[in-house]
């Protein structure tokens, strides 16, 4: 039985324990400023003055990259990895295991709060000085907006299962530098969040349509400067849900095997 | 002490360092890959963002690989030294940072030497294996002149790095802050000088000169040893980068003992 009244509790909490660490959202903001700050100048040159590359015009191309940072934003806003991994390595992890509840949507919930915050004091009055001020297009319809913000929440679900799974492998090595390094290089490029898919060599832009990494930033981000329009919003959303889908049952398998093997160090 | 003395004990103590990390072997082996896969990642990300359109500001891939190479070539010389200092926060507030006030050594020197990382053999596999990579494509001729040249500027990268890192660690003297800062402000600038600085705006190209100078961690030498133009900026300035190291980092070393002075221990 899903108990929703309960983990909404760990929601609101995380939503009143991040307006408390006021510097963490305001230090948050600056470094993803500095990179939205890299990657719209980088664009910039790459555009070189032309109206338009691969079919794509430089004005949807900046907005692009500026909902792709909002969207990174709100990614990053999150319980970070390496806390869990800690939790891990100093065994307070088997706190969470005695509680009544399920860890991973503990954390889940919990996300929801502090990135709750983070969106309404933080990123939302920044990210809308900006689109008065910035050429960028914002589509007309309000159903677009809809699917954005659903695609994008869809998105935010399968980056939370796959970055949990890839983080609960500290339960079998103890360090897994490796590994995550790996995950966040497939997360940054693969999902399309620096570089739209359809600037990449053919067979890179296959692989990463059968991956779910896409369904991250790339779908949303297409879906909100209408490179994807039409029936193929549907088809896109389908293709997320069934990644959602994919990365959970991921994301419980590793659960099961992770806290039956726990290895606690020290005590 | 004299400098000698110095140097000797600094061996000796980071040696102990390196045994007790050798004891970990397959976490050493496996911080070495990691971070070999995510400079390797930033490459390969700089290869498909140029597939289609061939430079970025003038500067073609080769030429952006050297670049990068020269960044992280410094930075893996500076995470050995100065890495730790932002983390000077934590032994604050732990009230551990008074272990370093009590030994008749310098404090500074003390602190530096407390710990040596080793897993930055990463960074220095991943940038000479690009340098000779990149000599070969753009038929680099490395005289005796330049190769030195390539040295001091990465001894010059070294100090501003390692100078913006002991800043960043004096802060916490004052806020009891300075891991975050890290991550909230050198991180990020950090990545912003992995692309040639020509494409930022200007305000931000003075900056990153003139401010605090990452321009002449691998900008500027890079420009002088690749024989290009570095708009806004007067030609071959790249040659002052070990001068401006040596100057930024006296200044770093200045507020450190400043803050140092100012120094109450937290208790507990």
């Amino acid at each position: 039985m899903f108990r929703f009244r309960l983990y909404w509790t760990f929601t609101k909490k995380a939503f009143l324990r991040s307006a408390v660490y006021r510097f963490d959202v305001w230090s948050r903001l600056g470094s993803n400023l500095i990179f939205l700050l890299m990657w719209g100048s980088i664009w910039t040159a790459l555009y070189a003055g032309r109206e338009e590359a691969g079919g794509v015009s430089f004005e949807s191309m900046l907005t692009y990259i500026v909902v792709s940072q909002f969207l990174s934003g709100v990614n990053g806003a999150g319980t970070p990895l390496w806390e869990i991994q800690e939790k891990v390595r100093t065994g307070d992890i088997s706190l969470e295991l005695m509680r009544p509840f399920d860890v991973p949507l503990r954390y889940l919930f919990a996300d929801f709060g502090s990135v709750a915050f983070y969106i309404l004091t933080a990123l939302l009055p920044l990210y809308t000085v900006m689109f008065i001020f910035m050429d960028l297009t914002l589509p007309s319809a309000w159903e677009t907006w809809i699917l954005f913000i659903v695609s994008a929440f869809i998105g935010f679900l399968i980056r939370y299962c796959i970055e949990m799974a890839f983080g609960l492998l500290s339960f079998f090595l103890v360090e897994t530098g490796g590994i995550v390094d790996v995950f966040y290089f497939a997360m940054s490029l693969l999902s399309g969040s620096v570089i739209p898919l359809w600037f990449f060599p053919g067979w890179l832009e296959k692989m990463a349509l059968y991956l779910p990494f896409q369904g991250i930033y790339y779908i949303p981000n297409a879906i909100f400067i209408g490179k994807i329009s039409g029936t193929e919003i549907l088809l896109s959303l389908g293709v997320q849900l069934f990644w959602a889908a994919a990365s959970y049952l991921l994301l419980r398998f590793v659960w099961n095997h992770a806290s039956q093997k726990i290895v606690v160090q020290g005590g | 002490m004299s400098v000698l003395k110095y140097f000797d004990l600094y061996f000796k103590l980071i040696s102990a360092g390196v045994r007790a990390q050798l004891q970990y072997r397959f976490a050493f082996v496996m911080r070495i890959v990691g971070l070999i896969t995510s400079y390797t990642g930033t490459a390969v990300t700089m290869w498909i963002m140029l597939y289609q359109f061939q430079e970025l500001g003038s500067w073609t891939f080769y030429e952006m690989l050297f670049l990068f190479a020269v960044a992280v070539l410094s930075w893996g010389f500076c995470i050995i030294l100065f890495f730790h200092f932002r983390g000077l926060d934590t032994y604050i507030l732990n009230g551990t940072f008074d272990r370093f006030l009590v030994r008749p050594i310098n404090p500074f020197f003390h602190f530096m030497a407390m710990k040596f990382d080793v897993a930055s053999f990463g960074q220095f596999i991943f940038s000479i294996g690009i340098f000779i990579w990149v000599s070969f494509e753009l038929q680099l001729d490395w005289t005796i002149g330049k190769s030195f040249f390539l040295l001091l500027s990465v001894v010059g990268g070294i100090l501003i790095q390692g100078g913006l890192l002991v800043i960043i660690s004096a802060l916490a003297f004052w806020t009891t802050k300075s891991e975050q800062f890290y991550w909230v402000a050198m991180f990020p600038a950090r990545n912003l000088t992995n692309y040639p600085l020509v494409i930022y705006p200007k305000a931000v190209q003075w900056f990153t000169a003139f401010v605090i100078p990452f321009g002449f961690v691998n900008y500027f030498p890079a420009a002088v040893l690749l024989e290009k133009e570095t708009p806004f900026f007067p030609e071959n300035i790249g040659y002052y980068s070990p001068l401006v190291g040596i100057v930024f980092f006296a200044i770093a070393y200045y507020i450190w003992m400043l803050g140092l002075k100012r120094y109450k221990s937290t208790g507990s």
